[in-house]
C-alpha cells in the first residue's frame, strides 16, 4: 500500500509562498475525495436531509472531540486499548517467530502444527470471546489473550516462509564450519527471516487492532470499543462518531509508523511481496 | 479448449494414508483436551470434555437450531461477501485503468483501510437497525478493501506488452479489460477474496454478537449468557469448521478457475 502516500516532489528554487502554493495544491489534488465527502455530509445535515440523531453535523462532532479530549476520556480507552493490542500482539510475535522457526527446523513439529495452523487460521476467533470471557474475565487477560490467539496464526506463516526460503548455501555452510543448532536458528535463520517477520508484523498489526476493539465492544470492560458501544446505547451519535475517528485515525497512524520501522531495521530489503 | 490436467504432486502408492496422517495431530490435541478434563486436571465448569461438546454439536443439527441459524449467519457473510468482491474488483480494475478514478478513490481507500469496519456496525445499526441490512452492510465494506487493492496490483502487474499486443490486434477496450487484464489479475484477485472471506465471518459474527435476533453469533452468545457451556462451544466448533470448509471450498475454486496459470503448477500451497 506504499503507493497511497502521496508523492510531493519538492519544488526547486522556488520561493517559500509559491512553495506552499505547490504543497497546498497537491495536498487538495490528493485530498479532494475526503473533502468532498465531508462537504457531502456537511451540506446534508445544513439542508435538513437527515436528523442529526442519524448523522450529527461535521461541527458538533468537531466540539464533541475537544470536550472529550478534555476531559480525559479519548486518551485514557485509548490508552487501555493500546496496552491490550501490544501487548498481546508481542505475545503472538514471540511465540509466532518460536513456533514457525521450529517449524522450519524440524520436521515432526512441522507435522503437528500443520493442520492444526490451516483449521485455525481460517476460523473466526472473535467467536471466541464468550470462552475467553469465561476463563479470564471481561478485563484486561481476556482481551490480550484473544489478540495473541488471533495474531499468532499470521506470525507463525510469516516466519515459517521466511525461515523456509533461506539459502540453501547458507545453512549448509554453517553446518560445514560446525554451527550449532541454537547458533544455526540465531546466527543463520533468524536474520534472514527477519524481513518477512516485519512484513508480518505489519500484516498483524490492524488485526491486533480490530481484535482489540471489536473485542471490547463485544465484551465491554473498558477501553475505545467500550466506550463506543456505550454512546451507542444511549444515542450519543457525535461521540460514536468520535470513537470511529480515532478509531481510524490509530489504524492509520501505526500502519504508518510500521512502514517507517520496516525502512529503518532493514533498509537493504525493500518491500518484498506483500501476503 | 481441453486444459492438461496438473499432475498431483506427491502423489504415492500410500495416498489413502497421507489424509488421516496429516490430521492426526488434531485428534491428538481432542485427545489430550478429552483426558485433561477426564483427570480432573481442568475444571469441569470452565471446559466442557469434548464429547459432551459432541453430544450438544449432535443435539444442535439434530433440532434444527443450529441449522437455521447456520443458514442465516452463512447468507449474511456470503451475501457481504459477493456484493463486496464485484464492487471491489470493478473499483480496483478502474482504479488501475484510469487516472481519474485512482486519483478519486485512492485517497479513500489510503484512508479507510486500517478502519475496523467493525467499528460501523453500532452506526448501521442506528441507520438499519437490528438485521440482516446492518450485518451484510458492514461485511460488505470490510471484504471491499482488501478485493480492491489486491485487483489494484494485480492489475497492475499484468506486463504492457499483453496489453499491446491486445491494442495492436484491434481488440476493443472493454475487451482488454475481460480477456487480458481480468485474467491476468486473478491469482491476485482471489488471494485478495481469501482474505475477504475470514473477514466476512469475522464480521458477521460480530456483528451477531453486539447486536442480533438470530444467526450463529447470537446462539453462541446466548448460550454463553445462560451457563450452558457445552452448546457453547459446540457452536463454536461449528463456525471454526464452517470456515474451514469455506476457505477449502474457495481454494478448490481458485485451483480450478486458474488451471492454467504457471504458478500453481509448482509447488503453491496454502497456510
Amino acid at each position: 500500500m506504499n503507493r497511497f502516500i502521496p508523492i510531493t516532489a519538492p519544488p526547486e528554487a522556488a520561493s517559500a509562498a509559491r512553495r506552499g502554493v505547490a504543497a497546498l495544491r497537491a495536498f487538495l489534488l490528493y485530498a479532494y475525495p475526503l473533502l468532498l465527502v465531508l462537504a457531502a455530509w456537511e451540506l446534508a445535515g445544513w439542508a435538513d436531509l437527515v436528523r442529526p440523531l442519524f448523522l450529527p453535523r461535521v461541527i458538533s462532532v468537531a466540539q464533541q472531540f475537544w470536550l472529550l479530549l478534555r476531559e480525559g476520556e479519548i486518551i485514557a480507552p485509548l490508552l487501555v486499548s493500546l496496552y491490550r493490542t501490544f501487548l498481546g500482539l508481542a505475545i503472538a510475535v514471540v511465540a509466532g517467530v518460536m513456533a514457525g522457526l521450529l517449524m522450519a527446523r524440524s520436521k515432526w513439529v512441522n507435522w503437528f502444527l500443520d493442520p492444526l495452523i490451516s483449521v485455525g487460521f481460517p476460523a473466526p476467533k472473535i467467536a471466541f470471546v464468550p470462552i475467553f470471557t469465561l476463563w479470564f474475565g471481561i478485563d484486561h487477560v481476556s482481551n490480550i489473550l484473544l489478540v495473541a490467539f488471533n495474531c499468532v496464526f499470521p506470525m507463525i506463516v510469516a516466519t515459517y516462509h521466511g525461515a523456509a526460503s533461506v539459502s540453501r548455501t547458507l545453512v549448509w555452510s554453517a553446518e560445514a564450519m560446525g554451527t550449532s543448532e541454537r547458533a544455526m536458528l540465531y546466527r543463520i535463520v533468524l536474520p534472514a527471516a527477519l524481513p518477512h517477520i516485519l512484513s508480518g508484523v505489519r500484516v498483524t498489526v490492524p488485526v491486533a487492532l480490530i481484535i482489540t476493539f471489536t473485542t471490547e465492544m463485544i465484551a465491554g470492560g473498558g477501553g475505545v470499543g467500550a466506550a463506543l458501544m456505550f454512546a451507542q446505547r444511549f444515542f450519543q451519535t457525535p461521540t460514536v462518531f468520535v470513537y470511529i475517528l480515532v478509531m481510524l485515525a490509530t489504524g492509520l497512524i501505526f500502519d504508518r509508523a510500521m512502514l517507517v520501522l520496516r525502512h529503518r531495521l532493514i533498509p537493504w530489503h525493500d518491500e518484498i511481496e506483500e501476503v | 479448449m481441453s486444459a492438461v490436467p496438473a499432475a498431483r504432486p506427491g502423489g504415492t502408492q500410500r495416498r489413502w494414508l497421507q489424509t488421516p496422517w496429516r490430521f492426526l495431530p488434531i485428534a491428538i490435541v481432542l485427545l489430550i483436551w478429552q483426558l485433561a478434563v477426564d483427570l480432573d486436571l481442568v475444571n469441569r465448569a470452565f471446559l466442557p470434555p469434548v464429547n459432551a461438546v459432541a453430544a450438544a454439536l449432535w443435539d444442535m443439527t439434530r433440532n434444527g437450531e443450529l441449522a437455521i441459524n447456520l443458514a442465516i449467519s452463512v447468507y449474511r457473510a456470503f451475501a457481504g461477501l459477493a456484493i463486496g468482491s464485484i464492487l471491489g474488483i470493478a473499483i480496483g480494475l478502474a482504479m488501475a485503468t484510469s487516472p481519474q478514478a485512482d486519483g478519486f478513490f485512492g485517497p479513500l481507500v489510503a484512508t479507510t483501510y486500517s478502519l475496523p469496519k467493525s467499528s460501523l456496525i453500532p452506526l448501521f445499526i442506528l441507520w438499519f437497525g437490528i438485521g440482516d441490512v446492518t450485518d451484510i452492510v458492514s461485511v460488505v465494506l470490510a471484504c471491499l478493501l482488501p478485493v480492491i487493492v489486491s485487483t489494484y496490483h494485480g492489475v497492475k502487474s499484468v506486463p504492457a506488452l499483453l496489453v499491446w499486443s491486445a491494442r495492436a490486434m484491434g481488440t476493443p477496450h472493454y475487451l482488454v479489460l475481460w480477456r487480458v487484464l481480468l485474467p491476468g489479475a486473478l491469482l491476485s484477485i482471489f488471494t485478495g477474496i481469501r482474505i475477504a472471506l475470514g473477514f466476512c465471518f469475522v464480521l458477521t459474527i460480530s456483528a451477531e454478537m453486539i447486536a442480533a435476533k438470530t444467526g450463529l453469533g447470537k446462539l453462541i452468545f446466548l448460550y454463553g449468557e445462560n451457563g450452558a457451556y457445552a452448546y457453547m462451544f459446540g457452536g463454536i466448533l461449528a463456525v471454526v469448521i464452517i470456515a474451514y470448509l469455506a476457505d477449502r471450498w474457495l481454494l478448490t475454486v481458485m485451483h480450478y478457475a486458474l488451471r492454467w496459470h504457471e504458478s500453481l503448477h509448482t509447488h503453491h500451497r496454502a497456510p
